[in-house]
């Protein structure tokens, strides 16, 4: 009977446009794949990070045959907004690793769990009290720090030897490090090194060795355009004569070893962070060694030892113990951290790391003797920058690209950084 | 069923005036039937809409709750912003520059596939695919491959990688929209064939030669077909996100280049965390493209010409 039907098709249709705006409300973690919890674990990092990642995830599986770990990774800057977007809207990953950067605004926002409610299952007692304590907010344990990183110049060693340029010593200085950078151009026709103007952290460490920071202790921006003037006429001169990348290969950068000039061939050297500078050994099959950063013309050493890649759980996590246990696996099991090596840095785990640091090998043992040669020599990290300190990052490599691209003075770029980043900084 | 099952009263239906319904019911089977459209509406439209017009006047981090601020965005934007203004400089280059170069090939193509005796409809839906491909993230990946660094276009014609040079990246973005020109050609291919043969013969009969019919035939009897093609990607372009954000990697470069509008939208509202002022942005964005259309509305009285009024 036509009417009949009809009223059966609009409740229907009605009842299907319901179901499909209901289906969008579901909650995350209440995923199940066969009567198995389902973990959602993601990370940044290089290739190598990765293969290593998973073997360890495969391990931890077998050891907890009720878990499955789904598993992604991606580049940081690609990873950093893809993480946002999700823990906007209450679906972060279960267990998610972090930057320094990210805790602050993620523990205040409260995306994060805190970890002291699942002592049992996780373990900290083994961690540097103080580096332990860089995974704090308001007192609240929210992060767990898997590793110490500090920045390198990572350099091809044949390029570098058959140039016939001494090879970088125990330390140098800006102005040695340009004249050396220069030298490695004319002798081998390419660049010599990424143009580190687009870099925060190159400034960072360029900023400490005169004695500043990036951030006053009351999270105000800690220098002045001036300064900033200064450091994007250095390395705009150093651009100009060819000494560094040109602009259209600085504006690849993304956070990915594969995208940088050393990555791509066509330059010498690469300032990086230690452990993903371990991405460079499949590009560069040649051989990858590392020199320490640039220091300040008396000699004040700008880089630092800096907690990396954090490890948290989401608050909104279904499954806290499952979650926590992946935790726990990754920092303190001694069958993971031979997977692992240092693909995280040097393991936190005194015990591991006194256990493993002697039969690290490969790239692993290059970064551990690294920052075993920094070792007493480096200053306190700074504390943990402010939230507004994501967004900025990005914008600094913007306004460094109007330099780089000639289209403002390094002034003008740097009046425009210091009024954005006080705007950021307010908010 | 078969006719046999009809019922009597139902063969006679036609015979007999239908009995009409009281207004109201009729009404209510109406709303029954928009139902699925009206919450859709609501729920994903109007609701959201009206959430992003109450963040605008707020300080919105995602993570904490929105704090009222005002006017504090808008006058941001206005007057402290000075990357929004090239946003805005860049949309509107990337909208003069993108919409007639679509128009235009969209058109020569419909004229050329209108005069085809065979292979008309092959040759359509080929030129008709882009379009189908291009709204695709893989496509705009592959544009930005093409036009990088010891890419394709570099390896042609020697140029370099036009994503890498800031005078060039929006021209690759703006061929990207450009070779998705199969929906205007489709719709400029229908007005042509509505065209009646017999105004050409007219024309043709009165010494008019092919260019001369094309610009008082073709031209005037196709400007209503003409105007709505150019409302539509004039609207669209200013929405232009996907490949923007694909060949530019995500960043707007080089130099700030490619950041058009919702570009710097996203980057505010996903990548800074900033979603009261990104809400504004829209606001003023939804704002700014009612005013264009209402324009383009009020010139169109001047050129646009429909065969109806053309008896008064």
């Amino acid at each position: 009977m036509p009417g009949h039907r009809t009223k059966g098709f609009c409740a229907s249709a009605a009842a299907l446009a319901l179901c499909a705006v209901l289906a969008g409300c579901g909650g995350s973690g209440e995923s199940a794949g066969g009567g198995k919890v389902v973990l959602r674990y993601t990370w940044w990092g290089n290739p190598d990070r990765a293969e290593r990642t998973e073997q360890a995830v495969a391990l931890f599986e077998k050891q907890h045959p009720n878990v499955d770990v789904s598993t992604s990774f991606s580049g940081y800057d690609a990873y950093k907004q893809k993480l946002a977007t999700q823990a906007a809207g209450g679906d972060a990953p279960d267990v998610m690793q972090l930057d320094y950067r990210q805790i602050d605004q993620y523990a205040s926002g409260g995306v994060l769990l805190d970890l002291a409610k699942q002592k049992s299952v996780l373990r900290t007692s083994e961690i540097d009290r103080g580096l332990l304590a860089t995974g704090r907010v308001d007192d609240v344990q929210y992060a767990i720090p898997q590793g110490r990183g500090t920045e390198t110049v990572a350099y091809d060693v044949q390029a570098w030897k058959k140039s016939g340029v001494p090879l970088p010593g125990k330390s140098w200085t800006w102005s040695r490090w340009a004249d050396t950078m220069r030298a490695l151009a004319k002798k081998t026709g390419k660049p010599g090194a990424t143009d580190p103007g687009q870099s925060e952290d190159a400034f960072e460490v360029w900023l400490r060795g005169r004695g500043k920071a990036l951030y006053t202790k009351d999270g105000r921006l800690g220098f002045t355009a001036r300064d900033l003037t200064r450091w994007w006429t250095f390395t705009d001169t150093l651009r100009r004569e060819g000494a560094v990348s040109p602009a259209e290969q600085t504006t690849q950068l993304d956070g990915s070893v594969e995208n940088t000039p050393l990555g791509r061939g066509t330059s010498v050297t690469d300032a990086n962070w230690d452990a993903p500078a371990s991405g460079f050994v499949a590009l560069v099959p040649t051989g990858v060694a590392l020199a320490p950063m640039p220091s300040g013309e008396d000699g004040t050493p700008g880089q630092y030892f800096k907690p990396s890649m954090f490890v948290g759980v989401s608050a909104n996590t279904g499954h806290p113990k499952e979650a926590a246990q992946l935790v726990d696996f990754m920092i303190n099991d001694r069958e993971a951290a031979k997977i692992l090596g240092a693909s995280r840095g040097i393991p936190v785990n005194e015990t591991i790391r006194a256990e493993i640091g002697p039969r690290l090998k490969d790239f692993d043992k290059t970064i551990a003797d690294y920052q075993a040669s920094l070792e007493g020599k480096l200053k306190d990290p700074p504390q943990a920058p402010p939230s507004g300190d994501n967004a900025l990052q990005s914008t600094f490599q913007r306004d460094y690209d109007q330099v780089s691209y000639a289209r403002m003075s390094p002034r003008e770029a740097a009046e425009n950084y210091v009024t954005e980043a006080k705007a950021e900084l307010r908010s | 069923m078969t006719t046999t099952a009809i019922p009597p009263e139902a063969r006679r239906a036609p015979a007999a005036a239908p009995k009409r319904r009281p207004k109201r019911e009729r009404e209510g089977a109406a709303w029954v039937f928009l139902s699925p459209w009206v919450l859709g509406a609501i729920v994903l439209t109007l609701l959201p809409m009206a959430v992003s017009l109450y963040l605008s006047f707020t300080d919105y981090d995602l993570f904490n709750p929105p704090k009222w601020v005002g006017l504090r965005n808008y006058v941001q934007m206005f007057t402290e912003d000075p990357r929004y203004w090239r946003s805005v400089v860049t949309t509107l280059t990337y909208v003069v520059i993108a919409v007639p170069l679509q128009l235009a090939l969209a058109l020569v193509v419909a004229l050329a596939l209108k005069g085809m005796k065979r292979g008309k409809g092959f040759y359509r839906s080929a030129f008709y695919a882009p379009s189908l491909l291009g709204a695709s993230m893989s496509i705009a990946l592959v544009w930005r491959a093409v036009f990088n660094d010891g890419g394709t276009v570099d390896n042609l014609l020697g140029t370099g990688g036009w994503v890498n040079k800031p005078g060039w990246a929006l021209l690759a973005v703006a061929l990207l929209t450009v070779w998705q020109f199969g929906a205007p050609m489709v719709i400029f291919l229908a007005g042509l064939q509505q065209i009646p043969a017999e105004l050409y013969e007219a024309a043709a009969v009165d010494g008019a030669g092919k260019w001369r019919q094309f610009l008082s035939v073709t031209v005037p009897m196709l400007s209503p077909v003409l105007f709505f093609n150019l409302v539509l990607q004039t609207i669209q372009a200013f929405q232009v996100f996907t490949p923007a954000f694909a060949v530019s990697a995500g960043k707007g470069g080089p130099a700030d280049s490619t950041l058009v509008y919702t570009m710097y939208l996203y980057d505010r509202g996903f990548v800074a965390s900033h979603m009261g002022y990104a809400s504004a942005m829209a606001w003023v964005l939804l704002l700014v493209i009612g005013i264009v259309t209402a324009v383009l509305f009020r010139t169109s009285r001047s050129w646009v010409f429909y065969a109806s009024e053309g008896d008064r």
